[in-house]
């Protein structure tokens, strides 16, 4: 027997499922209500989370118990910068609000801009620098890897115009490109069909089967 | 018989067949087989490589909405870690529900074993908001980035954080991943300071995180549920404890191995219905003469 509030979660969890699934027959009400209800519920706890998880260990607990001990009163910088992006609700001092985002992006383009030369556009070039007359089934796939790669590049080359050779090549790079679409349109639907498999294993094993003693 | 009627098959009884081969398994799994692959492989390689006390870093960087994928492997490479005695630093880096999701993990695994010490052999340090911000800051310190751990707890005076300082003290980050955090851990974290990164991700994602592995810049790729049932099949051919824990009929229900069994089925069928789409396009484009 469950206890009473796990089995009161179960049947809120049920019944709202089977509000989303009620979308595949046509849209209703039920759908309209638990789409909602997990729009709100997701910004609440966003809210709170980010509150109780971010802001209270490394904004207002370093300020509120050790002020000036490792120059914590530093942090009323990127604090200022936070209450400045609430700014533009304001429209007499909304461009404040700027100077906030132009720090927010101007950090993140500095690290994307690193993250994303040397974590991705360097290694994935090197990636494509490989042996093909070494010979067996490493070269082959190797040689399909470097047309691949030089074919796609091609396809989205828009200064010349796609005749001739280059209409040839980028032809072979739509090849490429549709056998990755179906790759990833595979790998989407299965990830889909785990979704699907998630909400009915729960409704069968923790919903249906208890409420029958199995 | 008109065979545009066919092609014109109303899409609810498409669903309801997918639900019924969807709902044979998971009322009496069959037990198709799995076997393991190269990219699933290395990461448990790599766990197996590791001492006992070493420390390992799990960012559960995945909402209740990858819950079935994710779940199962994250329970398994838990019990990985446990069994061979590897520190786990839990963190969550996705804003909604990755920290619930690793409590309710750690809830479901750590039961298993008696002597684990909260602090010692494993900690969770909660949710960190900023994406890459905290990613980045925990090559100077992880504990000035997580002062407390997720229940508000000091964590400068666990034993198990006085060990691990920076990311110089782990020897592997597993981002259990939906959408692209898998990703910075790679082309931030492994390319900046040298940290071996495995993703286990939602299969979505599985494909672009392919070209990393390949590059070198992750370790494994465990690409959704195919990926958890194979980890755990890996576990299942090592170890006579996985394979008494995999045989309980409750832990059977979450495993990923049986979501396999549906994921077979529901191939199946789809396959049937774009086969049987194909032949009644090309059949009724006969009859039209076109």
């Amino acid at each position: 027997m469950q206890p009473l509030g796990l089995s009161i979660g179960v049947w809120v969890n049920a019944l709202l499922t089977l509000c989303i699934l009620s979308f595949l027959y046509k849209d209703n009400p039920f759908f309209r209500f638990a789409e909602s209800l997990f729009a709100g519920m997701s910004l609440g706890y966003y809210i709170g989370i980010v509150t109780v998880q971010t802001l209270q260990p490394n904004l207002i607990q370093p300020l509120s118990e050790t002020f000036f001990g490792n120059y914590n009163y530093l942090l009323l910088i990127p604090m200022a910068l936070g209450i400045m992006l609430y700014f533009r609700y304001i429209p007499r001092i909304s461009w404040l609000a700027r100077i906030a985002l132009a720090v927010y992006i101007g950090y993140y383009v500095g690290v994307l801009m690193m993250q994303k030369i040397h974590g991705q556009v360097l290694p994935q070039t090197r990636d494509t620098i490989m042996p093909v007359t070494t010979g067996g089934i490493g070269a082959l796939w190797n040689l399909v890897v470097i047309i691949g790669v030089f074919s796609v590049l091609v396809y989205f080359y828009f200064s010349v115009e796609h005749k001739g050779v280059v209409g040839k090549v980028s032809r072979v790079g739509i090849w490429f490109l549709m056998v990755s679409f179906g790759a990833s349109f595979g790998y989407t639907i299965m990830a889909r069909i785990s979704l699907l498999m998630g909400r009915f294993s729960f409704l069968v094993n923790n919903w249906i089967r208890p409420m029958f003693g199995s | 018989m008109n065979l545009k009627k066919l092609l014109y098959i109303d899409r609810r009884i498409i669903y309801l067949v997918v639900a019924i081969g969807a709902l044979i398994p998971i009322i009496r799994p069959i037990g198709l087989p799995v076997v393991p692959t190269e990219p699933v492989i290395g990461l448990f390689d790599k766990l197996q490589s590791l001492s006992p006390g070493d420390a390992v870093i799990i960012s559960y960087d995945y909402g209740p909405s990858s819950e079935p994928e994710l779940n199962p492997m994250s329970a398994a490479i838990l019990r990985h870690c446990f069994h061979r005695d590897i520190r786990v630093i839990i963190m969550a880096i996705f804003p909604l529900g990755g920290v619930n999701m690793a409590i309710r993990q750690l809830e479901r695994v750590t039961g298993e074993f008696e002597d684990l010490e909260y602090g010692t052999d494993f900690v969770n340090l909660g949710y960190k908001d900023g994406g890459q911000a905290p990613m980045k800051a925990m090559a100077v310190s992880i504990r000035e980035v997580f002062p407390n751990d997720v229940d508000g707890n000091d964590t400068a005076s666990m034993p198990i954080m006085s060990k691990v300082q920076n990311y110089d003290d782990v020897k592997v980050v597993i981002s259990l991943a939906t959408g692209i955090i898998g990703e910075w851990w790679a082309d931030l974290v492994n390319a900046q300071f040298d940290v071996p990164v495995a993703v286990g991700c939602t299969a979505v994602s599985a494909p672009k995180y392919y070209a990393f592995l390949r590059s070198n810049q992750m370790i494994a790729v465990l690409g959704g549920l195919r990926g958890a049932s194979e980890y755990e099949e890996l576990l299942r051919r090592n170890f006579e404890w996985a394979r008494e824990v995999y045989s309980d009929p409750d832990e059977m229900k979450q495993s990923a191995t049986t979501g396999m069994d549906v994921q077979s089925i529901i191939h199946v069928i789809i396959i049937a219905f774009i086969i049987f789409g194909n032949v009644m396009y090309f059949a009724t484009g006969k009859e039209k003469g076109r």
